[in-house]
């Protein structure tokens, strides 16, 4: 599908406008006073330009307008790139974040007490809200199952365990899913969040005291959470 | 009668005196004819050998002498096959680092457990990216990426063997390693285009992540956290001494950027040894056309 672009240049007053493969036309508004290059009291005619300036400024402006509409459009309909499976699974996968992220409020509010749970929390959501940036699917619902299914355990006192054991299926799970998305855009989301929520079992597995354990740091077992 | 034999008069004396008079020729051979003929040679000599047959030299102008003919290099084409020879190249570099200084000696009895594993680790990576290329139908590069050892890991490797601080300056450069395993094969999957393939570098690029954030959580995290400062703000990116400070969790989202390791003793104005990490581009690719 074609995408169209358009680059509004502040700092020099110019715009272009691009499609997936070429340049279609650039723009230049003016600012400021135009380059004096008539000597004072050159008595010649006077210079129509002001007002050409002006014609070519308010013409400019409009077509601008009327670009910046068209870009807009185009970035809405970025989200279509995906099909509707891929929605779904991306979905799925944003679910699932939101479900983490409350799972960790829980523990915040009535687990063992820590400084992990709220920036893994936020994390969480962030992740959600990343997949909502290029779906256009919002971040808003989570997977209630699933956080019924764990709910208990992270307000209890294993929620430390509770808590390596989701980002460890976490990881299995988005790593299923890089297997089922062919849009290279939600690919690198979707990597960029198993980076990070690999991390995250590493810290788990430390604040569960098992900052020694070979496996507990670096081998996940953990079987994915599919649809 | 000759010149000499003239009556000077007081014209000719002052005529004389202006307007040396010719030398008297001795055996035909004077200045005026050494110019001469010195010129006709050099004439004739330009015109001979602008007739003569092209002796293979350069023709472009400014060029002088003869040199070899350039090699040209095959067209590289970016691939998968090429990227996860790519991969499987640089876990073997990293492999070597790592082995090379745990031949030196240069890790804690303690931390030199967590690097055998990641020996095996890498090993075990780069085997599933050469089955990869193989199963892709190229070939796999089972041997160190050549730019990658002579721009990153043997000018670290040098820093670190002349360290003030061996054993500190080792887990850095591996935590840097394994940091820049993570990075690459995260970036990869922007590159990959067919989604099982994006799928198992993933797999490894998850173990790089576990054992980067591993090594960072013994460096720093007593005295740091863990929370880096992409997450919280308060986090300083350097220690008082100027080392960057690996943190388990550097940022919400996996990374992809270029980072800083700084290893080695100071020298006589107080720096150390530093060098940016970048992911893979076309310079450090494995192309098909190279072999082992």
């Amino acid at each position: 599908m074609a995408t169209v672009e358009v680059v509004i240049d502040h700092g020099h007053g110019s715009s272009r406008i691009r499609d997936d493969e070429h340049e279609i036309m650039s723009m230049t508004t003016p600012k400021g006073h135009a380059p004096v290059n008539q000597a004072p009291g050159d008595a010649r005619t006077p210079d129509p330009a002001p007002v050409d300036g002006r014609r070519r400024l308010l013409t400019g402006g409009l077509a601008a307008a009327v670009l910046a509409v068209a870009g807009s459009r185009s970035v809405a309909a970025a989200p279509n790139e995906f099909s509707a499976a891929e929605l779904e699974l991306l979905r799925y996968a944003q679910q699932f974040e939101m479900t983490a992220s409350s799972l960790y409020d829980v523990a915040s509010a009535s687990g063992p007490s820590s400084a992990l749970w709220e920036p893994m929390s936020e994390q969480h959501e962030a992740y959600a809200h990343a997949i909502a940036s290029i779906t256009g699917l919002s971040a808003d619902s989570r997977n209630e199952e699933l956080f019924d299914a764990l709910r208990d355990s992270f307000a209890g006192a294993d929620a430390v365990q509770a808590a390596y054991d989701l980002e460890s299926a976490a990881v299995a799970t988005h790593s299923e899913l890089l297997d089922l998305i062919e849009q290279v855009r939600g690919a690198e989301v979707i990597a960029s969040i198993i980076s990070a929520e690999s991390r995250h079992c590493v810290v788990l597995a430390d604040a569960l005291g098992r900052g020694n354990d070979l496996t507990a740091l670096l081998d996940n077992s953990a079987e994915p959470i599919l649809p | 009668m000759s010149a000499r034999d003239l009556p000077v008069t007081d014209q000719t004396k002052d005529a004389a005196m202006t307007a040396p008079v010719s030398p008297v020729p001795t055996d035909g051979f004077d200045r005026r004819s050494l110019l001469r003929r010195g010129g006709l040679a050099l004439s004739i000599g330009a015109i001979v050998s602008a007739c003569a047959a092209d002796f293979g030299g350069d023709t472009a102008p400014g060029r002088v002498g003869l040199a070899d003919e350039p090699t040209t290099l095959p067209d590289g084409v970016v691939d998968d096959v090429v990227l996860v020879r790519t991969m499987q190249s640089i876990e073997h570099s990293v492999k070597t680092a790592l082995e090379l200084m745990t031949a030196e000696g240069m890790y804690s009895s303690a931390l030199q457990t967590y690097v055998d594993r990641f020996i095996a680790d890498h090993e075990t990576a780069a085997a599933a990216m050469g089955a990869l290329a193989v199963a892709g139908g190229g070939e796999e590069y089972a041997c160190p990426n050549t730019w990658l050892m002579d721009r990153y890991i043997v000018p670290i490797f040098t820093a670190v063997s002349t360290s003030d601080d061996v054993a500190r300056d080792a887990r850095t450069a591996t935590h840097a390693l394994e940091t820049l395993l993570a990075h690459s094969y995260q970036f990869m999957v922007g590159l990959l285009t067919v989604p099982a393939h994006r799928r198992a570098v993933m797999v490894q690029g998850a173990a790089a992540s576990r054992r980067s954030a591993t090594l960072a959580m013994q460096a720093s995290a007593a005295t740091h956290g863990v929370l880096g400062p992409g997450i919280n703000a308060d986090a300083p990116e350097k220690d008082e001494a100027g080392f960057p400070i690996p943190y388990a969790i550097p940022a919400t989202f996996g990374q992809v950027s270029q980072f800083e390791v700084v290893v080695g003793a100071q020298d006589d104005e107080g720096a150390r040894f530093s060098t940016l990490l970048q992911t893979p581009a076309e310079n450090t690719f494995v192309y098909s056309y190279l072999s082992c």
